[in-house]
């Protein structure tokens, strides 16, 4: 019997207050929880960053220019592929298989090499390309020496077409499953619950997804062309299928195939206003570079404009390392004034202070019918495209395109660092500078591609005739194949023997 | 010319020396059982010595569940009526009458005794009395009948014990009030929502009254005129002067003799009793009530602490301004006058012989009813006879025996009325002188 109603009353209600106590508890406890759990959630999902580089180079080398959101992937998967595919990575544990140039600093290769860049998207760690895959490699200046890295030469060793086909691979391949993918990324990095519900629920699908989904642009693309080769790319038939969702069926068959070599890039504050890539199609430096930037995976939505404009300004005045050949001096005279008669006006020249950017003709489009060279990488770019370019790109912001341009040859290159730059012509369908000089049907058919040993004699890298239809470790390229061939681009070819030998050996001072 | 103050004024079935008379005051002067005691013939009778025309008892409960303060007599069971009506005899021994009121609390019950201490207290609502926190529950309508028969028992019992009439207690926040009030009836039978049917429960006990003790005995009933309800901002504000005015004549249609008029739908009010209100005296005698309610031990807080006086204080007294303490509902009174044809009475701080004249002569009201001022005073109406307008020493309105009722003996206690502490205690004690009366308890019977 209770003492009274006030009383009764009074323990009814703090019965009620504790439980008002005890569920506010919870409720506060529950809510800390997932306060913290979401704090910690949404730090993790959408942290973002990516180092920064001091030095010009490094930032070069490594720094990102903002491709790895959209077309990169997990730094975790990067490091777990090889073991995974073993027979596409040569048994080895990074990725010099496919070409890419690993840096050794103090007896140790570095964990990513040259072109492959971090960056922290929504709280995962994400790598991918920067300028420097396509525009970075190694020399030797004869069979014995150490290679030697030269930054804005044309990545000749990186086969990008063989990569592409092994990641559109994997993408359906039941190791990139994420049980098998997960436990070989558990091997060597402990991701936790969370990090491994994250990646699991999250992570893995989408990877998984957005590479179907490239695979499925760019497959039957892939499949139809020749493979690319080491230091060769179709910048653009990608670019209309991932940008602009074409199908195969919607390009031409008469542009489907644009494979041509990676460019040097250096010296490219004189080039401003001159007719920037193989066909010349922009003038703009600043739209070449983005466009570039596109190449290698960035989106108007995830470029980094400042990192871009950091590689463009050092590479402005960036020069060439000096050749390492050695001609002998009156040969080079001789080859010289024959070089100044005949090719300075188109190409510029090299003088004793390094290569001067002066030629009536240096930088503007020769007309296909007179230049003669394979077409494919003309008829590659359309005026259509150009135009998509223009009214898609940035639309909207300072840096919307304008300046693509539709046209009918290929442009004169300056010639800077021209020992660096073999195979030669827009195609790399020319072994040497020797075999340049040799009219089209002296020049050889099939050539090894990819060897960083610059060819003493004939100018260029060692490259080897060979027999496409012959397996070999090296990369045969057949310039009968579609888009590979080696014609055109006459000039000198009727010159005589010593006339070719003395120009040769001038050519090989630039 | 005669006083009018000192005009008989003659009721349907009684007749009353003069116009005043002595309003509902008590102490816990009675036994726990609800008997009352020679201390409250002493007390009863000191104001019928000191020339009213009437005394209307202190609230009597017609049940034990009705109490508002253990320690006042009831008039539930029959064999108390013997003692009612000596005391009645002692009263009537001086010419006054003696007018019973029959009351229940309903849930303004402040302090519930043993007999109530682990009930809720039976009301027509189940919420809880907003300031104190008293608890009750809502009566079934069974109940409420059962609640009509005892009062009527309760007049019968009046009657049978020779007193000169009842007056049913349907004013300041008890069992009527809260039947009758907007702002607390919240039933949903023929007992609550319009306002005929939140009258339903006094005017079913008026006709039981008069079925029971018939019509030719006097029957009065205690009105607030206006609710004020909302002396905690956050309550209703409940009947209006216009609402009362309805039931007064729904009361006089249903065979009431004279209404009397005071105000406010909780007890005390700031309008009832009208005066100060002496929070540091609370501060001393609230103790009693913090068990009574589940507000009780804020409020005591309140009371306890200068710091938080002020905001209690602010609560009291803005229902105040502009009101005087005299004469605080006689424009309330002289309303309900107009409207109905039996004796009106109001109370509230009378004390000036020219003021209840004024209320007299100008026919706002028939008889003016006064409890503290008469304690100050019992001889109150001497000093006006004698030609004075207010006693030399008037009731100053502390309403410190308000507040002291649960805890000190009714009377002054005021000490600069008096000349000294112990002469206000001495004149306390004076209705304690029951000695002569003591006997030896009878043997078990043999």
């Amino acid at each position: 019997m209770s003492v009274s109603a006030v009383e009764d009353e009074l323990a009814q209600r703090r019965w009620r207050v504790r439980i008002v106590f005890v569920v506010a508890t919870l409720l506060v406890i529950v809510g800390l929880v997932v306060a913290v759990l979401g704090g910690t959630a949404l730090l993790r999902l959408t942290g973002t960053g990516t180092p920064s580089f001091a030095s010009e180079e490094e930032h070069f080398k490594y720094g990102s220019i903002g491709a790895e959101p959209n077309s990169g992937l997990p730094y975790a998967v990067w490091k777990a592929l090889p073991a995974l595919f073993p027979e596409a990575f040569e048994g080895r544990d990074d990725y010099s298989a496919f070409g890419f140039t690993y840096e050794v600093e103090n007896g140790v290769q570095k964990d990513l090499p040259i072109g492959i860049s971090r960056r922290t998207y929504q709280g995962v760690d994400l790598v991918w390309f920067n300028c420097a895959v396509c525009h970075a490699s190694t020399v030797r200046t004869d069979a014995g020496s150490e290679p030697q890295t030269v930054l804005a030469m044309p990545s000749h060793g990186f086969d990008l077409g063989r990569f592409i086909d092994f990641v559109l691979g994997a993408a359906a391949d039941p190791r990139l499953g994420p049980d098998v993918l997960l436990s070989k990324i558990s091997e060597e990095q402990d991701l936790g619950l969370i990090d491994g519900l994250i990646w699991r629920f999250a992570v893995m699908p989408r990877l998984r997804e957005e590479l179907l989904a490239r695979r499925d642009r760019l497959k039957a693309l892939k499949d139809e062309q020749p493979p690319w080769g080491p230091g060769r790319v179709d910048t653009f038939n990608p670019y209309k299928t991932l940008e602009f969702n074409m199908r195969l069926a919607d390009l031409d068959p008469s542009e489907r195939l644009g494979a041509s070599d990676f460019p040097s890039i250096f010296l490219q504050g004189p080039r401003e206003g001159m007719q920037l890539h193989w066909d010349g199609n922009n003038a703009s430096l600043a739209e070449r570079n983005l466009s570039a930037a596109l190449g290698a995976g960035v989106t108007p939505d995830t470029v980094d404009h400042a990192a871009v404009e950091r590689v463009a300004a050092w590479l402005a005045d960036l020069r060439p390392p000096p050749s390492p050949h050695r001609p002998p001096p009156d040969s080079v005279a001789r080859g010289r004034a024959l070089y100044m008669n005949a090719c300075a006006s188109c190409h510029g020249y090299q003088s004793e202070d390094g290569y001067v950017f002066e030629g009536e003709r240096l930088g503007l489009v020769e007309d296909i019918a007179d230049i003669g060279t394979d077409r494919a990488r003309l008829d590659s770019y359309t005026a259509e495209f150009a135009e998509l370019q223009k009214s898609e790109f940035f639309k909207g912001t300072p840096y919307q395109f304008k300046h693509f341009t539709k046209s009918n040859g290929y442009a004169n290159a300056p010639l800077d660092g021209l020992w660096l730059r073999g195979p030669y012509l827009h195609n790399g369908a020319v072994p040497t500078l020797a075999a340049l000089l040799a009219p089209p049907d002296e020049r050889p058919n099939a050539f090894e591609r990819g060897s960083n040993v610059v060819d003493r004699a004939n100018g260029g890298f060692v490259s080897p005739p060979c027999d496409p239809a012959t397996a070999s470790d090296a990369f045969c390229f057949d310039t009968l194949l579609p888009g590979n061939g080696n014609g055109g681009h006459v000039y000198g070819t009727d010159l005589s023997a010593t006339q070719k030998s003395d120009l040769l050996e001038y050519l090989k001072t630039f | 010319m005669s006083d009018p103050i000192f005009e008989p004024l003659t009721f349907k079935n009684l007749t009353v020396k003069n116009r005043v008379m002595r309003s509902n005051i008590s102490g816990r002067f009675d036994n726990e059982d609800g008997s009352l005691t020679q201390t409250r013939i002493n007390w009863e009778t000191r104001f019928a010595k000191g020339g009213v025309g009437a005394v209307v008892s202190s609230y009597v409960p017609v049940r034990m569940d009705g109490r508002i303060i253990a320690g006042y007599a009831t008039i539930h069971r029959d064999d108390f009526i013997p003692l009612w009506r000596t005391l009645g005899k002692a009263v009537q021994a001086h010419g006054a009458k003696y007018i019973l009121q029959l009351s229940h609390s309903g849930r303004q019950m402040d302090l519930p005794g043993v007999h109530n201490q682990t009930r809720r207290s039976p009301a027509p609502t189940n919420s809880a009395e907003p300031l104190h926190g008293f608890l009750c529950r809502a009566m079934s309508s069974g109940e409420v009948a059962q609640m009509v028969d005892d009062f009527a028992r309760g007049a019968w019992r009046a009657r049978e014990a020779g007193l000169n009439g009842v007056e049913l207690h349907a004013a300041n926040g008890y069992l009527f009030t809260q039947f009758l009030s907007s702002a607390i009836n919240d039933r949903t039978d023929h007992y609550g929502g319009s306002l005929r049917n939140r009258a339903r429960f006094l005017l079913e006990v008026i006709a039981a009254i008069r079925a029971k003790v018939g019509e030719d005995y006097h029957l009065q009933v205690k009105l607030s005129a206006v609710d004020h309800n909302n002396v905690l901002p956050w309550e209703g504000r409940g009947n209006t002067l216009a609402d009362t005015v309805k039931v007064a004549k729904w009361a006089e249609a249903a065979g009431a003799d004279a209404i009397h008029v005071s105000t406010g739908s909780l007890f005390p009010h700031p309008l009832n009793p009208p005066g100060e209100l002496p929070i540091d005296v609370l501060a001393h005698t609230y103790d009693a009530l913090i068990s009574s309610g589940i507000h009780g031990f804020r409020n005591f807080l309140f009371f306890r602490y200068p710091a938080l006086r002020p905001i209690f204080r602010h609560l009291w007294y803005r229902m105040k301004k502009g009101r005087p303490f005299e004469a605080v509902s006689l424009d309330e009174a002289r309303t309900i006058k107009a409207a109905v044809r039996v004796p009106v009475i109001n109370t509230g701080g009378y004390q000036t012989a020219s003021v209840v004249r004024e209320a007299l002569t100008s026919g706002a009201v028939d008889a003016v009813s006064i409890a503290r001022s008469l304690v100050a005073n019992p001889n109150l109406l001497e000093h006006w006879r004698a030609g004075r307008d207010r006693p030399p020493v008037p009731c100053n309105y502390c309403n410190k025996c308000l507040v002291s009722a649960p805890k000190a003996p009714m009377g002054c206690l005021e000490v600069a009325r008096f000349p000294s502490r112990e002469a206000m205690v001495e004149t306390l004690m004076e209705i304690y002188d029951t000695r002569p009366d003591l006997k030896v308890p009878a043997k078990e019977a043999a």
